[in-house]
Order: C-alpha cells, then structure tokens, then sequence
C-alpha cells in the first residue's frame, strides 16, 4: 500500500513536472503562428453573439472578435477553427489547451481572472451587459418588490443564478427559482405561463424576446441586477498572449475612434504613408514605431484585423445594430466620446 | 356478415364504455378530452406552427459544420453502412459476401474515419467540425463495434475458472453498472484531458467514444453471459469428446449461440446507446441534438423550439424503430437457420 501511494506520488511530480516545463518554454502565441491556425472556443447556442447560420457558418459578435484574433495573429480570419463549448467546460478547455482563446459570453470576474480561481486572463471587455428581469406587460409587476413570492425561471450553471440569488436575499424577498440547463427551455417555460418571470442577461433576454409570438406584451424591468462585463479570455500564465490580445480588441475600439472602417482602411495607409506628419495614425497603422513586434504580432496587425471584421462598431452594427435580427440600442456599449464605456488606451 | 361483426362489436362497446351513468359519464369526458387535444395540436399543426427552422437547415441537420463541398464524404459513409444493415437483413446469393459480411461490418469503422478525417489525399476535416446526424451515428457505430469484442471478452472473463480474472472483470462490471452513464461521459470530457500532460491531446469524439465503449461494453458483457449461461453444459462436455479444443468451443459452440439469444438484449444495447449519445450535446459535441439547440440560437429562429424538437423526436424515432425493425428480422432468420 505505502509503496503504491509513493508511487503515485511519483508519477504526478514527473506529470506535473514535464507539463510545467513545456509551458515556460513556448508561448501559445508562437504556438499559434506555428500552427498557422487559431482555435477559438464559442458557445454556438447564444442569438447575436455565437450561433449557426443557414449556411453552416458560426455568426455573431463572439465569432467576430474570434475572426479579429485569427486576422491579428495568423494574419488571415480564414485561419480559424471553431470549437463549441458549454459552460461547464469552456474554463477546462482553456487549461488543457484544447483551445487558444475562449470567446464565449464569459463574465470578467475576480475569481475567473485570479490564479487562485480559474487562473485566466481576461482580454478588455468586448460587451458591457447587466442582467435583467423580463415579465409580461399585463402582469402589472413594476419593480422587483413586485416579484415577491412569484416563481422566476433561470438558466443554472452561469453568474444569473447567482446574481439572482444574491439581490433577492439582500432585500429580504422571498422568491422562488425555476432552474433550467438551456437558454430555449428558460423563454419556453416562461411563455408557457410556468413562471410569471425569466432572467438573464439583457441582451440575452432581448433576443430571446425578439422571438416571442408577441414581442410587444413583454418588458424589460428597469432594476439592474448585476454587472455583466463579457470579454475574451486566455490562459493566465501566458502573458505573450494576452498581451496580444488585449491589443486587438483595442485596434478595434481606436479603429472606431479615429473612424477607419473596413470600407476606407486602403485610403487611410496610404494617407498615412505619404504623410509623415500623421504621427499616431502611422504608429496605429504600423508605418512607424514598431509596435507590433513590441507583442509578438506583424508591425501591420491593425489592418489586418480591420480589414477582416472592420472596427467595433461595425461588429456591432452587423450583429446586433439597427438593421440586425437582434436588435439592441448600444446605450453602454458606445465609445467613451459619445457617452459609452469602451475606451482603448493609446498606442504609443 | 359485416353487419353482424360491427353488430357485435357495437354491443362489446356498449358493454365496456356506456354501462351505467358513471361510465357513460367517463366515457363522454374522455371522448371530449381526446378530441380537444386533437384538435388543439391539429390547429398547432397546420395553423401556428412554423417549419423554416427544419426545412432550410436539413443539410446541417445531417452533416453539421461539415465543409459543404466535402459533404459527399459523410453521405458515402452513411449509405454504406445502410447498404450493409440492407444486406445483414436479406442475405445476398453470393457466398463470399455472405461469407466476408463481418469483414465487412468491422471494415466500416476504418472507412468512416478515413472519409470523415480525410487524409491519404482527401482534404482533411478535424472533428470540431463534425456534427449532426453524421455525428450521432459515428459514435453510435464506434462505440458499439468497439464495445462488443470488449463486452464479449469480460463476459468470458467473468466465467473463467482463473481467480484473478475472473474477480477483475467483474469487479470492472459492477462499478460499471453501478456509475451513471452522465458521470462516466463528463470523466471522459472534463477529466481525462486534465490527467494527460499538456500537449498531448485526445480529440472530443474520441474521448466521447471511449467513454461510451467503457460504459456499453460492460452491459453488454452482462447479456453475453446470460446467453452463455443458457447454452446446457454438456455441449461442452460432448464438443471436448469429440476433440475440440478450448478455442473451437468458444469460437464455434459459444459465441454463436450466446449471440443469437443475446440478440434481443444487445439490440436494446444498440438503440439505449444511440439515444443516449444526445447526452453529449450538453457535453459541448454538437450532434443531432446539439445542432438543433445551435440552429435554435439563430436569431431567424428563436422560438421554434417545439418545431425542432418534434423534429428531432422523430428522426430519433424513425431511425430507432429501423433499428428495431432490423434486428426483428435478424432474429427470425437466425432462428430458422
């Protein structure tokens, strides 16, 4: 017995030894550029953000930013594979490695981000979202205190059960949770009359609300429950390629803060070129100062990410704008100089 | 003639349904309720319901994120394996394809993974972008060719006369049994790639697959071994006099007989084992019905969640009911031979 218990111990210092020495060598970045290929891992179940469209293509915002990586880092957002992931294992996917980068509706929170938690590293937040209740207009419920000892559907597994939780005890209101695995079985059940509310996400809940028989007769609660910042996250001990993508996401806020869209990135480098004087377009652009290579990337990564999925704001006309199928006003999700929150430090 | 069958008929039904008040009660309540309910889901049916949620995705349905001008390659698989169910049912004239029919049958796993892989001059595809129906039946087909020879050989192992042996493969039955098979699938996704050092990767159909083999193959050692337990002792005894060694027996006494009565069970095994891979759609594998859920997503879409899941319910059922269907005809040939 004590020598098979020795052994094993044995045998998990040399497992734990050679995958620790394996990691400190080689940055996924490079693994990555060698590879030629990104693996980005999305959830494929989420309307506007990830899901599949007709033609058997993945869509939405998540696989947009997936797209920008690919452009940045293999220089191509062709070079990309999908995988599919469900909540419970899209933070084991990262630690093994099945995937490079997760793009998956995932919440920025300290114990994700914390090597004590799940030991990631979050990349600038891509979607400010809070959560919220959504009940029926003729139910006459006004505000939270009105949801009193009426049954509430929730999605299990994910930050909304907890956060529900959280804000009903703290005022002391007696409710009652329906629990559901899936996004489709929590509006199925709540249309079916099984709760008199459902919570989740409000872009969530927007969405699911766009697909109602009657989407007039349901509203948004004003009472925010929670703050849901969602961003892209890699691996916590690979600072190389964090780094890179902490400074895509931002290629794509300053894109549209200096208004280089997809359509006018030609004519804005060769502006750049022939001007010396447009110091911080050239730098962005990668005509002067190096600074790609300062983060492992081609000098020229902003164009290509640009020219792959044009800046933040064309994501998000595309996926969920105006002309979008889910249709979301961007109230928060604006630049910082119209009143929002995204705002990209600067590259220097 | 007639009049007097329906006559008669009539009255067994007056007799039964409208006997005294509280029966004829019943009877008008009941008959009310079933006509609601059909009218209801006939309203649902040709009013309500909207189908563009089936009928613009079939080929995902069928091949997931399969690159689309590749799609022949899964289609060839498919048809192969259905050519050779076709042909395991009704014997074909010739000998030698009577003959090689199991050769066949284990030669169909190498082809499905070459045409759904790639390779060897066909472009490659990786399993993330397996899906769909393809999908189902690739770890419907692999687990269970797989699971068999295993479940065959522990069935054997557990009768074994060598302590060891014998006390190893039961004890491997029992915790099989005694696990639910969600556990065993969430080891195989969540644990396994954890336990392996970093780097070294088992793809997500694999380790579903071996998952799946793991748990199938101890059930189906527990069927082969009530087949094997029918077969009366002495044709043991009389194969040994007449100078077989241990192998022959095995190989022409019991495997054949343990099979056929074990035919019943295992085709529960088969049809329990197809349904059951819809677990791993919550497993993150988008097969049938995890490409339902994805399609679900599409905000095109939203809402037609009773739609695709009548749809699923009966791709499930037809194929489950062939499979069924199969293996009836299978036991009555196996019976008459």
């Amino acid at each position: 017995m004590h020598k098979l218990l020795s052994g094993i111990a044995f045998l998990s210092l040399l497992i734990s030894g050679c995958s620790s020495s394996y990691q400190k060598d080689t940055s996924r970045l490079d693994l990555i550029k060698k590879r030629g290929e990104l693996i980005c891992g999305v959830s494929g179940q989420i309307a506007g953000f990830s899901f599949l469209d007709n033609d058997g293509k993945y869509k939405g915002l998540d696989v947009d930013i997936c797209k920008a990586f690919a452009a940045g880092i293999v220089g191509d957002a062709k070079k990309l594979q999908y995988r599919p992931l469900t909540a419970t294992e899209r933070f084991t996917a990262i630690k093994t490695g099945e995937i490079d980068v997760l793009s998956r509706n995932t919440t920025f929170t300290l114990s994700r981000d914390s090597t004590g938690g799940n030991g990631l590293s979050f990349a600038p937040i891509v979607f400010y979202d809070s959560q919220g209740i959504m009940v029926k207009k003729e139910s006459n419920i006004k505000n939270i205190q009105d949801l009193k000892n009426k049954s509430i559907c929730v999605g299990s597994g994910t930050t909304t059960e907890q956060n529900i939780n959280d804000v009903f005890e703290s005022k002391a209101i007696p409710y009652n949770p329906i629990k559901y695995q899936d996004a489709s079985q929590v509006s199925a059940s709540y249309l079916q009359g099984r709760c008199s509310a459902m919570t989740s996400d409000r872009s969530q809940l927007a969405s699911a609300r766009s697909g109602f028989p009657n989407p007039a007769g349901h509203i948004i609660l004003e009472d925010v429950l929670s703050k849901e910042p969602l961003s892209p996250a890699s691996d916590g001990t690979d600072n190389k390629l964090a780094d890179a993508l902490r400074w895509i996401i931002f290629t794509l806020i300053t894109a549209e803060e200096k208004g280089i869209t997809k359509e006018n990135i030609d004519e804005k480098v060769k502006l750049a070129k022939n001007n010396p004087q447009l110091k911080s377009l050239r730098r962005f652009l990668g005509v002067d100062g190096g600074l790609g290579e300062k983060i492992g990337l081609r000098n020229d990564f902003t164009i290509n990410v640009i020219k792959a999925t044009g800046n933040y704001g064309e994501i998000y006309e595309r996926n969920l704008g105006e002309n979008s199928d889910v249709t979301l006003s961007r109230n928060s999700n604006k630049l910082y100089i119209n009143g929002g929150l995204h705002f990209s430090p600067p590259f220097n | 003639m007639y009049l007097k069958k329906i006559n008669k008929n009539f009255k067994k039904f007056r007799e039964i349904l409208l006997l005294n008040s509280l029966n004829n009660f019943l009877t008008i309540i009941l008959v009310f309720a079933i006509f609601i309910t059909f009218l209801q889901t006939f309203n649902w049916l040709i009013v309500n319901s909207k189908w563009t949620a089936v009928t613009t995705n079939i080929p995902l349905f069928v091949f997931g994120t399969f690159p689309e001008d590749q799609r022949w390659r899964p289609f060839i698989w498919i048809m192969s394996l259905l050519t050779i169910c076709f042909l395991s049912i009704v014997p074909p004239k010739w000998k030698w394809l009577r003959k090689n029919l199991l050769i066949a049958w284990i030669g169909m796993i190498p082809l499905g993974i070459f045409l759904l892989y790639g390779g060897f001059g066909i472009q490659t595809v990786m399993s993330r972008n397996f899906g769909g129906l393809t999908l189902t039946i690739l770890l419907t087909v692999c687990s269970s060719m797989f699971a068999l020879p295993i479940g065959i050989g522990l069935a054997f192992c557990r009768q074994s006369s060598l302590f060891v042996v014998k006390k190893l493969s039961s004890i491997y039955i029992d915790s099989m049994r005694a696990v639910p098979l969600i556990a065993v699938l969430f080891f195989g996704q969540l644990l396994i790639p954890l336990f392996l050092p970093l780097g070294l990767e088992i793809d997500s159909v694999w380790r579903a697959i071996f998952a799946f083999t793991l748990f199938v193959s101890a059930y189906i050692a527990e069927d082969i071994r009530g087949g094997l337990q029918a077969i009366p002792h002495t044709q043991i005894e009389s194969a040994k006099s007449l100078g077989l060694n241990h192998l022959q027996i095995i190989r022409f006494i019991l495997i054949p007989q343990s099979l056929r009565i074990a035919l019943p069970a295992l085709t529960n095994q088969v049809i329990g084992l197809f349904q059951n891979t819809s677990l791993m759609s919550i497993l993150g594998l988008v097969e049938l019905l995890g490409i339902g859920r994805s399609i679900l997503a599409n905000p095109k879409f939203i809402g037609q969640y009773i739609e695709v899941y009548i749809w699923l319910a009966s791709v499930y059922w037809i194929i489950c009911t062939l499979l069924a269907l199969m293996a009836k005809y299978l036991e009555k040939r196996l019976k008459i031979a």
